[in-house]
């Protein structure tokens, strides 16, 4: 499903304090339940953002994690980290 | 028997407010929309339609609308946290909304009807600054200018001349005013974003070339440039483009009284009126 649960976990992590904790907490199985493929899972529990915009991600949206500081992004590291697919800044 | 009497142009940057709080009423933007407020303020409009692209905060992807009224007797907002902005409840004028919606449909656009949401910054900054006291009913209007593929410039503008007609035939006499809400050339998050900066404006010249375009009042060369591609490159909202397009529709071919650009932030303050 072409990105869109990366979407829709951007848009949670928004929208819904108590998904964020559980996605602070305990990332990989706050995202369990979402289809999402193997390298969309590898990018997201790795907050590359970069990497997802590769894959068609919208950057409104991603940026919900570095506003939020979840995955391991903030507004320090976020611009390395869409602009360098792979950064672990 | 209604009039549509004056268009607006404005960006809404979400830091707007703090940043004004900070630098107090005599900074640049405090000032431009000032001057805006002015205007608007002499000319007593009954109601605002507000050509405005929800930043997927009032709608999601499991059903993005491209083209939506908003039909209700209130709104609220902001649902995205905007810094030093309070919670505010905005009065939707229901009979005009209404009205643009049935006339929308029997003109061949096929509106999507939302009559339970909130607004985003991308509403709530240029009201805060422009009718603080939300007094003045408005009718939200959303394009989508955020999620590619984009709808046509073209169609937009159609919208824009739908809602001129609609208004002009309103039973009673009726004040109508347009906002456009949005910027030229803007990234937010993404990879056109400047290095080391988490928005910014990747494509200044796009931004004067549409200011040229507004000022000279070349509709039709911005019709045709205004691509999705050509957007797209211009920063991943500056779809919001769309708006400003939109509200050219309604008050047809007319020259600016006003307008300042903030030419690096790439997005302007404009005024239209006739008066």
């Amino acid at each position: 499903m072409s990105i869109y649960y990366v979407h829709k976990i951007a848009q949670q992590v928004a929208k819904d304090p108590e998904f964020r904790e559980r996605l602070k907490r305990d990332p990989e199985k706050a995202i369990a339940g979402y289809r999402l493929t193997d390298e969309e899972r590898r990018a997201l529990l790795a907050g590359d953002v970069g990497r997802l915009a590769q894959m068609g991600a919208h950057g409104y949206l991603l940026g919900h994690f570095a506003r939020n500081e979840v995955l391991g992004l903030h507004m320090r590291n976020y611009s390395q980290r869409i602009h360098d697919p792979g950064s672990t800044v | 028997m209604g009039e549509i009497v004056a268009g607006f142009g404005v960006p809404h940057t979400p830091m707007f407010p703090a940043l004004v709080k900070r630098d107090g009423p005599q900074c640049e933007t405090a000032q431009l929309y000032r001057a805006v407020a002015g205007h608007l303020d002499a000319i007593k409009p009954d109601a605002l339609v507000v050509f405005d692209s929800d930043h997927l905060n009032t709608f999601f992807l499991n059903n993005y609308p491209n083209l939506s009224i908003g039909v209700t007797d209130q709104t609220t907002g902001p649902n995205d946290g905007t810094p030093e902005l309070p919670p505010f409840t905005v009065p939707v004028s229901e009979d005009l909304a209404s009205r643009l919606y049935s006339f929308g449909l029997q003109s061949g656009f096929d509106l999507s009807l939302a009559q339970e949401f909130d607004v985003d910054h991308s509403i709530l900054v240029p009201l805060h600054f422009l009718t603080p006291h939300m007094q003045l009913p408005i009718v939200p209007v959303f394009i989508n200018g955020v999620v590619h593929p984009l709808p046509a410039a073209r169609r937009c503008f159609a919208l824009g001349q739908m809602v001129r007609t609609a208004v002009e035939a309103l039973p009673a006499s009726s004040k109508v005013a347009v906002l456009a809400s949005g910027s030229f050339s803007l990234d937010v998050g993404g990879h056109l974003s400047p290095r080391g900066q988490f928005a910014g404006t990747p494509d200044v010249g796009w931004g004067d070339t549409v200011l040229g375009h507004l000022q000279n009042g070349r509709i039709n060369q911005l019709l045709n440039e205004a691509t999705g591609e050509r957007m797209a490159r211009a920063g991943n909202v500056a779809g919001e483009l769309l708006n400003w397009i939109a509200m050219l529709g309604v008050i047809g071919d007319r020259r600016p009284r006003f307008l300042e650009p903030q030419r690096e932030m790439g997005h302007a303050y404009g005024v239209w009126r006739w008066d």
